[in-house]
């Protein structure tokens, strides 16, 4: 029976890649529960298996060994497309390279996500989210016209406008200084504080993680 | 242990990595490629004209007897002699007239040529003991006392070996059927039943005297500057020089055009490889940025990044120059055996300095088109380590300059300048057309959005958001469309209507000799027979006098032909209207109900001889009296056409009364062929000169060369695909990115492929249509300009432009790009560090 308590429940998954002769456990037998509007923080030295935790939480995919649901679906018996379909609109994704569009304007990148939920609205919701990041004078403007921390608004108006139920965060103020930062991670609480969207972040910055309800460490590939 | 980086093991160590990097790199590997295939393309052209050229000047030669001859109404006199004593050459003396020969009390008109010992210089002389008998190639001519004749005084005269013939005074055995001499066709003489004789018996028979119709050839051979020498000289008035080469002008002009759609091959191939060049080395520039940044971090100089970016092309250059040039080498081989037969001797080996060309032609095109991309890199602020800026063009200018510098150096090695002065023009019309229409698509977005679903308006609407790389990558797919319909165009439209233009009922026979008092009975005598399309042709002879009321001879001019043509009597004729093998340059025809009036209609050779303009008079001598004409329009005749032709031509009612001759061609079926002999036993005076086999030569080069040409447009078609390449791979590093982002953020496999075919299918349906249009225009431009034959638009053209471009660049996208759509979502992690 599925608990859709839960946002995502990962069950002794462990992940293994080849490298030469030599197999690597990147993920050693890693449980986990995260409730629906929850924040999480994973935190870990670099190398310790922390974004490719996430990876396989938000179905981007799949471990060697174990289970992982989202949103009450084992996506173990998803194939690629099902995943893809299942993250449409509920996930929402925030990088430390922002990854936006390159030939798209600040709101065509902010109505992607919105678009491929097949929201009839896209576009407005995507001029909504980018005021409520304030960036609606920049609706205009393409990625290299923007700073770092402008960038990552439109990532995160991205968000916003799919309407996610679930934010994964992939070090978010990693390439950014600690004001804008500062700025940037009110935003990712605000939308997990007003739409009840669960939000799991991987970081190294402590106070970021402290600010979460709950904290795990990974540990070459384990939880300690 | 330390290495000597002189060894050559350790040259091999630092290659290696070099090259195995190269080969990971997809763009410059594409770069490569293009240079490959305009090298190759370029050098398998040129290696083979120049064996043709080669292997014509030898054929022409033996389809000459000699490398040059000296004609005369009267014996050389000693001056010219003399001015012959110091060169080096080989000679061999001739007479011919016409005489009647006599077999007991029957008798025929004959051609006799007598000839010396030395005769023939060049090409062979085969003879028969009997009609159509085995053949026997002869040293040399008759031996004194002897007769050798072709089929048709055999067959006029029935006669058998051992048979004696009666010429003046001589009397000659028959001995051998002569059925081939190399020097035949061309002159009037040549045109009755041939008598050969040897030139002593001739000097005896008391037939060749003061006021008799002889010609006086004189056959010269040797070494090309001994012939280049004669060239220069200046002949007295009434002797003509002539070159083998000259001698052929219906196989020469069929050489020409056979070279200049040769030529189209190799342009359209290094115009669209120096696209394909632009368009990788632009890709490969923003990857140098980056690697430049680091270095200079790293503490490199401009300077240095600069020369290391040059060395890198050098080397590029080069090699794939190399690699090139061996293929063209590979390639002319094939090109030579699919033209097997285009000339009558073996052709000769190719000479690889001829391939040198295509060596400068690699340099100028990727310094050219690839150059300003690499360079730019040394500009790179090394902040960009920290933060990618915006895009940099290459320079557009630098890359204008290459292509019109490229194309100048194909046209002037083709020596076409207008030939690639079209394409060039062309390419650059259609490029600026596909921009304008490409930003048209784009501009179009918001209407293309609202409609269809996801994928449709995500493909459409990738379009859009691309914007300027969405434009020069339908530039770049229309221009690799374009190539592909114009090798459509050239191949099935031009290489059609010029094989065409040599119908199975072009005329194979001449009628010359024919008196006004025949011109009726020989029409009636056609039309009894069911031989249509005769149409005939008045000539007299004239003499130019004045020009532009200015007394004239032969001191008048430089030009040795033109200086001949004042010597001499040349043919002049009157139509009221022109055939369509005339096409009208300058001034008007005149209107079909002419009569009287004083205007000349001029040939552009006359044209050029004689320096003519439009309204320049002329005052000709006819016979006794003396006619003023003026310039009235100017045309250009296709001699290739077999039928008769006038460089000179007077309205009717002008030149009547002057001892006029008249002459026709018409088609004869190889059964109609007894009609022949009918015809000559009606009308004796008429002489009859097949064509035949110069149709049929003709006619094989067409064919050798359609298959050629056809080979040679691969080049055009591998050029093309590299383009469409170049043009899609330039978008891979994106798609990869984009391709995990959309997967990430919840896109469907099938939104994802569907989104692409709708882009690349958008694309193509553009730059199909606009190919179409210029592949079109192009096509008629070269018809009229260039190869002077007629062309039709073709709707089916336009319909095959647009779909066959959507279909063939979606299939390629999905095809290339397969491998980048299955990116799997965690790279958008895994690139995010």
């Amino acid at each position: 029976m599925q608990d859709i308590r839960w946002a995502v429940r990962a069950q002794s998954i462990t992940h293994e890649v080849s490298s030469g002769d030599k197999r690597l456990t990147i993920l050693d037998d890693v449980s986990l529960d995260i409730g629906q509007g929850e924040s999480l923080a994973i935190v870990g030295r670099s190398g310790s298996g922390k974004t490719t935790l996430l990876s396989m939480l938000a179905g981007l995919d799949r471990p060697t060994r174990g289970r992982v649901e989202l949103a009450g679906s084992d996506l173990g018996a998803l194939d690629e497309d099902a995943r893809a379909r299942l993250r449409a609109g509920r996930v929402g994704f925030v990088f430390q390279s922002f990854q936006l569009l390159a030939g798209f304007t600040a709101l065509e990148n902010a109505q992607l996500g919105a678009d491929l939920a097949g929201h009839r609205d896209a576009a407005e919701r995507a001029r909504t989210a980018l005021a409520q990041v304030g960036l609606s004078a920049r609706a205009g403007h393409h990625p290299y016209q923007l700073s770092g921390g402008e960038q990552q608004r439109v990532a995160i108006a991205r968000a916003f406008a799919a309407g996610p139920t679930i934010l994964f965060a992939d070090e978010p103020t990693g390439n950014l200084d600690s004001a804008t930062g500062a700025e940037i991670v009110e935003l990712l609480f605000q939308l997990n504080r007003e739409r009840g969207a669960t939000l799991v972040l991987v970081t190294h910055d402590a106070e970021l993680a402290a600010r979460c309800n709950r904290m795990l460490s990974l540990s070459e590939g384990r939880l300690g | 242990m330390a290495v000597d980086p002189t060894e050559p093991d350790a040259r091999m160590h630092a290659i290696r990595p070099l090259l195995r990097r190269w080969l990971r790199t997809p763009e410059l590997l594409i770069l490569a490629l293009a240079v490959v295939v305009a090298v190759a393309a370029s050098s398998a052209v040129g290696l083979f004209s120049d064996r043709v050229a080669r292997a014509m000047e030898d054929q022409s030669g033996e389809a000459f007897g000699a490398d040059a001859a000296i004609r005369s109404r009267e014996p050389l006199s000693s001056a010219v002699l003399e001015q012959l004593a110091p060169l080096s050459l080989r000679r061999a003396e001739l007479i011919q007239f016409p005489s009647v020969a006599f077999k007991g009390e029957q008798s025929s008109l004959a051609s006799v040529k007598a000839t010396d010992a030395a005769y023939p210089l060049r090409g062979q002389l085969r003879t028969a003991p009997e009609p159509f008998g085995p053949e026997r190639v002869e040293a040399n001519g008759p031996p004194s006392g002897e007769a050798w004749v072709d089929l048709r005084l055999w067959q006029d005269l029935q006669l058998s070996l051992g048979d004696t013939l009666e010429l003046g005074r001589g009397r000659f055995r028959v001995t051998r059927i002569l059925s081939y001499e190399p020097d035949r066709g061309g002159g009037f003489t040549d045109l009755a039943p041939r008598m050969m004789v040897a030139l002593e018996d001739i000097r005896e028979s008391g037939l060749v005297g003061p006021g008799s119709r002889v010609q006086y050839k004189l056959l010269l051979s040797g070494a090309r500057d001994q012939i280049e020498i004669l060239k220069g000289i200046q002949w007295p008035p009434g002797v003509r020089f002539e070159t083998a080469q000259e001698g052929r002008r219906e196989i020469g002009g069929a050489l020409d055009r056979a070279r200049q759609f040769l030529d189209i091959a190799v342009l359209s191939a290094m115009l669209l490889a120096g696209a394909a060049i632009a368009a990788s080395a632009h890709q490969h520039g923003q990857r140098l940025r980056d690697e430049a940044a680091i270095y200079k971090v790293l503490g490199a100089t401009s300077r240095q990044i600069a020369q290391r970016s040059l060395l890198r092309l050098l080397g590029l250059a080069l090699g794939a120059g190399l690699v090139g040039m061996l293929i063209g080498g590979l390639a002319q081989g094939v090109v030579a055996q699919a033209a097997q037969g285009l000339t009558q001797t073996a052709l000769p080996p190719a000479q690889p300095l001829a391939a040198l060309w295509s060596l400068a032609l690699a340099l100028l095109l990727v310094f050219g088109f690839a150059a300003p991309a690499f360079l730019t890199a040394r500009h790179t602020p090394p902040v960009r380590v920290f933060q990618r800026t915006a895009p940099v063009g290459g320079s557009r200018l630098a890359a204008g300059v290459a292509a019109l510098a490229a194309a100048l150096l194909v046209g002037w090695h083709t020596g076409d300048a207008q030939l690639a002065g079209i394409v060039l023009a062309g390419t650059a019309a259609a490029t600026l057309a596909l921009g304008v229409l490409s930003w048209a698509l784009v501009r179009s977005r918001a209407a293309l959005r609202r409609r269809g679903g996801t994928a449709l308006r995500f493909g459409l609407a990738n379009i859009a958001r691309r914007r300027w790389a969405s434009v020069g990558q339908s530039v770049a797919l229309g221009l690799a469309l374009l190539a592909l319909l114009l090798v459509g165009v050239v191949r099935s439209d031009l290489l059609g209507a010029w094989e065409n233009r040599l119908p199975d009922d072009a005329p194979n026979q001449f009628l010359i000799n024919i008196q006004t008092d025949q011109v009726a009975p020989l029409e009636a005598f056609f039309d009894a027979r069911g031989v249509g399309g005769a149409r005939l042709w008045p000539m007299t002879r004239a003499r130019l006098v004045e020009l532009r009321g200015e007394p004239v001879d032969a001191d008048s001019f430089d030009d040795p032909e033109a200086r001949r043509w004042v010597n001499r009597e040349f043919n002049i004729s009157w139509v009221d209207r022109f055939g369509d093998d005339n096409r009208l340059m300058r001034g008007q025809w005149w209107p079909a109900d002419t009569r009287g009036e004083p205007w000349l209609s001029v040939d552009e050779t006359a044209v050029e001889r004689l320096d003519l303009e439009l309204g320049d008079t002329l005052t000709l001598q006819i016979a006794d009296r003396r006619l003023e004409v003026r310039v009235y329009n100017i045309r250009k005749v296709s001699w290739d056409s077999f039928r008769p032709n006038f460089f000179l031509v007077v309205p009717p009612g002008l030149i009547e009364d002057s001892a006029v001759q008249w002459l026709t061609s018409f088609h004869l079926r190889p059964d109609q062929r007894p009609l022949l002999r009918e015809l000559i036993r009606e009308f004796p005076n008429i002489t009859a000169l097949d064509l035949d086999a110069a149709i049929a030569q003709v006619r094989t080069i067409l064919d050798r060369v359609v298959g050629a040409v056809e080979f040679l447009f691969l080049f055009t078609l591998a050029a093309g695909l590299t383009v469409l390449l170049a043009a899609i791979e330039g978008t891979r590093a994106d798609r990869v990115r984009e391709t995990a982002l959309l997967r990430a953020l919840g896109a469907s496999n099938r939104t994802i492929h569907l989104g692409l075919l709708a882009e690349y299918a958008a694309l193509g349906l553009v730059a199909g249509l606009v190919a179409a249009l210029a592949a079109q225009v192009l096509g008629a431009s070269l018809a009229e300009r260039v190869f002077e034959l007629p062309y039709r638009f073709s709707l089916t053209l336009w319909a095959s432009g647009a779909l066959g471009g959507a279909a063939l660049v979606s299939a390629l996208g999905w095809l290339s790009l397969q491998r980048s759509l299955r990116t799997p979502p965690r790279r958008v992690l895994a690139a995010s560090g």
